[in-house]
């Protein structure tokens, strides 16, 4: 593992980012982020109007993602689509509808809240080629060449090893498969004051 | 284990703090694992010409 943290900080990160998801659940997205989430979020970071017409508002409420994986090509009907990080389900649906009911879709995130979540919001949309799962990016629970994409929306920033995760991606993608990924980068060196903080990966 | 052609798409612009910004990253899983091995080995094979000594051991 490339990292200089300790196993206690690593276990401590964890920990604070699963107690933070697992209150989004519960309360909604409001006031966690620093940035638009729910409608306004998928707004803002372009996702087509005609796209979110076709689920109810209360679907995407918990949508917390930071940017538009499907803008990076697109999903073909028929095939079997990761969502990894999935939250409350919203990037899991929208893929659902472009891979069409010969096509599937898992959804898998870390906290069971927010899975619990997903298959609510599940049962609103009507879909039957989508499921969920618990589970950790750095151990994903499928076979090898399972998928023909793995998209990812501001989640892959919140893993301690992101050469394990996209280790795990390689194995479980198909050859020929496709990783799509959006997320946040450090554009410059933090603070002094800032920098090392374990705390920074949590807030 | 690799990604071909894989890396960042493109900056967003989306901020989530004064020290971050969005990114975009694609990648393809290779349709033959090792194809740049296989490949390598093949040309390595057809550059080297067979050693045929020039005459036999011992001969005028």
């Amino acid at each position: 593992m490339t990292t200089d943290l300790t196993e206690a900080e690593i276990g401590l990160i964890r920990e604070k980012i699963k107690e933070k998801y697992t209150g989004v659940a519960a309360t909604g997205a409001g006031g966690c982020f620093r940035y638009p989430t729910g409608i306004d979020g998928l707004r803002k970071l372009g996702y087509p109007e005609d796209i979110l017409r076709q689920f109810p508002p209360a679907v995407l409420e918990l949508f917390c993602g930071v940017g538009n994986p499907f803008s990076l090509g697109p999903l073909y009907p028929g095939e079997s689509v990761l969502d990894l990080g999935c939250g409350a389900g919203v990037d899991t649906f929208i893929a659902a509808t472009m891979v069409g009911p010969r096509g599937r879709v898992v959804g898998l995130d870390v906290t069971p809240e927010m899975i619990a979540k997903a298959r609510a919001n599940l049962a609103l949309t009507g879909l039957k080629n989508v499921a969920f799962d618990v589970g950790e990016a750095e151990s994903l629970p499928f076979p090898n060449d399972s998928f023909d994409a793995v998209i990812s929306n501001g989640v892959i920033n919140l893993t301690v090893d992101k050469e394990k995760v996209l280790q795990e991606v390689h194995r479980v993608l198909k050859p020929g498969g496709r990783l799509m990924v959006a997320d946040m980068v450090l554009m410059s060196a933090l603070p002094e004051e800032r920098a090392g903080r374990v705390e920074n990966w949590f807030q | 284990m690799g990604f071909h052609r894989a890396g960042l798409d493109r900056y967003t612009g989306f901020k989530t703090s004064p020290y971050t910004e969005g990114a975009l990253f694609y990648g393809e899983k290779p349709v033959v694992e090792n194809a740049l091995e296989i490949i390598q080995a093949q040309t390595e094979l057809v550059a080297e010409p067979a050693a045929t000594p020039a005459c036999e051991p011992g001969s005028t």
